[in-house]
């Protein structure tokens, strides 16, 4: 016989609906674990099946994400599965219920957002040709060099421009964060996922001010309309607002 | 437990407005690097399933990312795109030239807690195909 585990996905109030057509994991229904005034959103898993597929990533944030645009969850990282369903209870809801219903209370009514904004790379680099003279210099010295000749000054170009980003992205950020915090419970800065990140925030709001954030970051937007491509995600559950225990300590 | 930013310090139009997550790289950054981590709460080990994980990344600047830029920076055409040049120029071409879409984070995983294996392959499947990225694994947890 297959042995099985139970995915959890997060905890929730206890007096939620699922949906039935919920799926979670490997396309499992999602169920609840009631304990208290609380529940957790798990799903059975076979453990005969590696976990972390795309899709397996995908159920995991779909389901917490439709969670968190009507109720507060406190999101689980991907990849939690407990021996069984007794087990969801008696080691994880009883121990911690009144500490996960503090949290839940905490965040009814907010969602996270995430607001991630790119370089638009010929942008930036002209803008930085054009404040820097040295760069351009530089460019100009590569231009006229043979390849092999030109390695110095091409790291040394793109060391400049790296520098140079980093300042913009310090800038943008600081310039969305006064933006959005305004409207914001809280605001968490996320560290840049690629080179020509310019803005990579996430924060909590107020479902009741969801449209106020899509405005500041709008304003924003528009101001930068051909610089940096911005995209703003969400509602999501509260993943960068919440800390367990040992987290803390890091 | 407490509700507070992990590591918070402040420091063109919007594109898309997408309900929910993005990029399967978005989703990454948010499910494999944040949330609760159940084993802080569960004394009893988490049964020994596989996981494929992934950790989070962060760019670190390295010679292969100052090469890239000066060559990007070699290959643009001034005339385009130095500032200054009236928008009204641009406009008038039809909105300009199209930016070469923005390069997608590539992702590299490393063993993460549980026994993982295979990892790689599965996940290189929607990694391929993004280049020039500078991924660095950093902050095992711990």
């Amino acid at each position: 016989m297959d042995q099985s585990g139970t995915y959890i996905y997060g905890v929730v109030p206890e007096d939620i609906e699922i949906d039935e057509k919920a799926q979670g994991v490997a396309d499992a229904p999602v169920l609840s674990i009631k304990h208290g005034k609380i529940a957790a959103l798990v799903s059975d898993i076979g453990m005969t099946r590696p976990l972390g597929t795309p899709q397996d990533l995908r159920a995991h944030e779909q389901l917490l994400n439709a969670t968190a645009a009507e109720v507060p969850v406190l999101p689980i990282r991907f990849g939690a599965v407990l021996a069984d369903r007794d087990a969801v209870i008696e080691e994880f809801l009883a121990p911690f219920h009144d500490e996960f219903v503090a949290a839940l209370s905490e965040l009814d009514g907010r969602a996270q957002y995430v607001i991630k904004g790119r370089f638009v790379e010929d942008r930036v680099l002209g803008e930085i040709l054009a404040e820097n003279p040295e760069a351009a210099q530089l460019r100009d010295d590569i231009r006229a060099l043979p390849e092999d000749a030109s390695r110095d000054h091409r790291i040394r170009l793109g060391e400049i421009i790296n520098q140079s980003i980093e300042a913009k992205r310090d800038a943008d950020t600081a310039a969305m964060w006064d933006e959005v915090e305004p409207v914001s419970v809280m605001a968490a800065v996320r560290p840049p996922s690629h080179e020509l990140d310019a803005v990579h925030l996430a924060v909590l709001v107020e479902n009741s001010r969801q449209h106020e954030l899509e405005q500041a970051v709008e304003s924003l937007g528009r101001k930068w309309a051909d610089q940096v491509e911005l995209r703003l995600m969400g509602p999501m559950a509260p993943y960068d607002f919440i800390v367990s225990q040992d987290q803390d300590a890091e | 437990m407490t509700v507070q930013p992990v590591g918070s310090r402040p420091g063109g139009g919007v594109q898309n407005r997408s309900s929910g997550g993005g990029s399967l790289a978005d989703v990454i950054d948010t499910i494999l690097d944040k949330g609760l981590v159940i084993d802080a709460y569960v004394s009893v080990s988490l049964i020994g399933i596989e996981i494929l994980s992934i950790d989070a990344r962060i760019v670190i600047a390295s010679v292969d990312t100052y090469l890239r830029f000066a060559e990007a920076t070699n290959r643009l055409d001034l005339t385009k795109s130095k500032p200054g040049l009236p928008d009204v120029v641009a406009g008038a071409m039809g909105g300009g030239a199209a930016p070469e879409p923005p390069q997608v984070e590539q992702v590299e995983q490393v063993k993460d807690r549980s026994s993982l294996e295979a990892a790689g392959d599965k996940l290189n499947d929607f990694a391929d195909g993004r280049e020039h990225a500078v991924p660095r694994q950093s902050r095992q947890e711990s």
